[in-house]
């Protein structure tokens, strides 16, 4: 097991070091080159030279993709055209925003498609399982931004009941700590029921089916035999084996937290890594839009080896060599 | 087996003649499967949708009545400004005035465009790589593999983002087949694991040391005998994937890197008329139900398809 987690992170790393070639000579490649958005027509050709100088644009492509990598692996990610400041900084300060927004829905995905995954399988082929088989159609069949635009326009403009954008009020001077909490609040419901709407979609489907596999086993055929109440032999045996594959789905989802809300944050003007990259992407920031997608990647190499990880570690009929 | 060597026709030398009782078997197993998809009600509702779609978007010039002078698609009516339906504009107009029937159905070749070119190429890309890795295994399969990997690993919609905002700028046609190269080159990898699986499989199979033996080289090994067994899994793929490809083109026009003007997609269409939602719900409700719609059918006819060729459900 310990062997296999290191070669997988090895291929790991070797694969990242290849991406991160890729990656950096794709955006260069891009038509305009990282300078483009720098300068304003209005500059003297010595300032500009000037600038390039400071960002390091004057030197070789080769010493340019040497020193961000030696900017990744020391931690600061190279420097925004925008800020000036630190890539890592940038997307640090925009962390806190995502995960809460990830954290939250995520949680509610799950609790919700337990419920439905594991109502549908007990009661496979009644009026419930059908509900639940066609909302979660329609939820994989919807595109995102087609469904928050429905919330928002619902929720948001024609009841009024929730703000439409945003982390927190554009004014919260005088609020006590219990009306800020409130705020945060009322601002996260939405943006979180629209990222959950597709997990659940996709989360319900997967427990059912694997339910319904669990459900053919010997043991379960035994814990009945034994005399043990169907409740029981539901939420004891079946549940408890059926979540294993569904954990392991959950954990590799997690993995897209840098790209997955993007979506989501750009409609709701959520403040996090999502909007970063897609403020990053209209100002032409290369290198806080190249560091997001090598780290996006880390991202999901990382979750789908604790997935693997995380199988072995829960079923201990599964074992790597 | 037996359509397996039904495949082999005389031409090739193999000496397998096509008798009457080999090509009624081999239409015997499409037979069984098209039986089998047309009792799901369902998936069968949906392939009715999806052709009515089909039809009235490829009819779109005829149903609008499309002239040399009188372009529907383009057509304003400055008297009726997001009038919502009135005689004339069964669905009303959108906020400049063209007529919405229009819109719709000259928006629907384009994005049933995008998903079926896309996933043409995407399956083409994804069935190469699986069936070279798949077969020839050793350090080919290892590097063909971990660049799947690497390409399955980059959030999908940041890399689109950025590569779009670059290369989907042109205007017009040059746009849509931006779009399409885009979502094929970052589609496939999913197909490429699917062919790469059934390939390991089958060629250890004895059928293929039969065709080997008798003289039958790799590519014909990959493209007569063991690719037409990967079919399944490949063909079922290739339907889900249009209807992710649709998904996909419209959420990258949504945030203008998809379609550009003069074109229009469904995508294209929500993206201009949202803030209008308030004013006339039907300018965002109809692109999107659209979308909703034709996914929808197409979800459930490649889940149609899944269970009318799988194997283990085989009745004789």
């Amino acid at each position: 097991m310990r062997r296999y987690v290191i070669r997988r992170l090895i291929q790991a790393v070797v694969m990242l070091f290849v991406m991160s070639i890729g990656l950096f000579l794709l955006i260069h490649a891009m038509p305009g080159g990282p300078d483009a958005v720098l300068f304003s027509p209005r500059m003297t050709a010595a300032t500009r030279a000037n600038l390039r100088h400071q960002y390091g644009l004057d030197q070789p492509l080769i010493q340019q993709y040497l020193s961000w990598l030696k900017s990744v692996l020391t931690g600061n990610l190279g420097f925004s055209f925008a800020s000036g400041q630190p890539v890592a900084a940038e997307i640090g300060a925009r962390i806190p925003a995502t995960l809460e927004l990830f954290a939250v829905s995520l949680s509610f995905a799950l609790v919700v498609a337990i419920l439905l995954g594991v109502i549908s399988a007990v009661r496979q082929y009644s009026l419930t399982d059908y509900s639940v088989t066609v909302l979660s159609y329609f939820g994989i069949a919807m595109p995102v931004f087609f469904f928050a635009l429905i919330m928002q326009e619902i929720f948001g403009v024609k009841l009024g009941w929730l703000p439409t954008c945003c982390r927190t009020s554009a004014d919260t001077t005088g609020f006590t700590a219990f009306e800020n909490f409130q705020d945060a609040v009322i601002h996260l419901i939405m943006p979180a029921v629209v990222l959950s709407f597709l997990f659940i979609a996709g989360w319900s489907r997967y427990l059912r089916s694997s339910m319904l596999d669990v459900v053919k086993q010997d043991y379960i055929r035994t814990a009945k035999a034994k005399g043990l109440a169907s409740r029981s032999v539901f939420f004891g045996h079946a549940l408890r084996n059926a979540l294993i594959p569904l954990l392991t789905q959950v954990a590799i989802d997690v993995g897209a937290v840098f790209g997955g809300a993007v979506i989501t944050e750009t409609i709701f003007a959520w403040p996090g890594l999502g909007k970063l990259f897609y403020n990053s992407l209209q100002a032409r920031d290369y290198p806080v839009l190249l560091s997001m997608l090598l780290l996006g990647a880390a991202s999901v190499i990382v979750f789908n080896l604790l997935a693997d990880v995380l199988y072995a570690v829960i079923d201990p009929r599964i074992r790597y060599s | 087996m037996s359509t397996i060597q039904s495949e082999q026709s005389p031409q090739a030398g193999i000496g397998v003649e096509l008798t009457p009782e080999l090509l009624r078997k081999r239409r015997g197993q499409l037979r069984i499967i098209f039986d089998r998809f047309i009792r799901n009600k369902v998936a069968v509702a949906g392939l009715a949708v999806l052709a009515l779609i089909t039809l009235a978007a490829i009819f779109a010039p005829v149903i609008t009545h499309q002239t040399a002078t009188f372009d529907p698609n383009t057509a304003t009516d400055v008297y009726h400004i997001a009038s919502g339906p009135i005689p004339g504009h069964p669905l009303g107009t959108d906020y400049v005035g063209r007529d919405e029937v229009a819109r719709l159905l000259f928006g629907a070749r384009v994005s049933l465009l995008v998903g079926l070119a896309s996933m043409v190429a995407s399956i083409f890309i994804g069935v190469s790589v699986g069936a070279l890795a798949g077969y020839y295994g050793g350090w080919l399969d290892n590097l063909m593999m971990r660049v799947t990997d690497a390409f399955l690993a980059i959030p999908l919609y940041l890399i689109l983002f950025v590569l779009a905002a670059t290369f989907t700028t042109g205007s017009g046609s040059a746009s849509v087949i931006g779009v399409i190269v885009l979502i094929a080159a970052f589609s496939w990898p999913a197909t490429a694991r699917i062919v790469r699986g059934e390939f390991l499989g089958l060629k250890e199979r004895e059928f293929l040391l039969a065709a080997r033996t008798l003289g039958a080289n790799d590519f014909r090994l990959m493209l007569r005998h063991i690719l037409p067994n990967a079919a399944g899994p490949v063909i079922v793929a290739a339907t889900l994937l249009v209807g992710f490809n649709i998904i996909t083109e419209s959420t990258l026009s949504f945030f203008n890197f998809g379609v550009q003007p003069p074109e229009s997609s469904w995508g294209t269409m929500l993206a201009t008329s949202q803030d209008y939602f308030s004013e006339q719900p039907l300018l965002v409700l109809i692109p999107g139900v659209a979308i909703l719609i034709t996914v929808l059918s197409i979800n459930l006819v490649g889940d149609g398809l899944r269970d009318a060729l799988d194997p283990y459900m085989t009745e004789r």
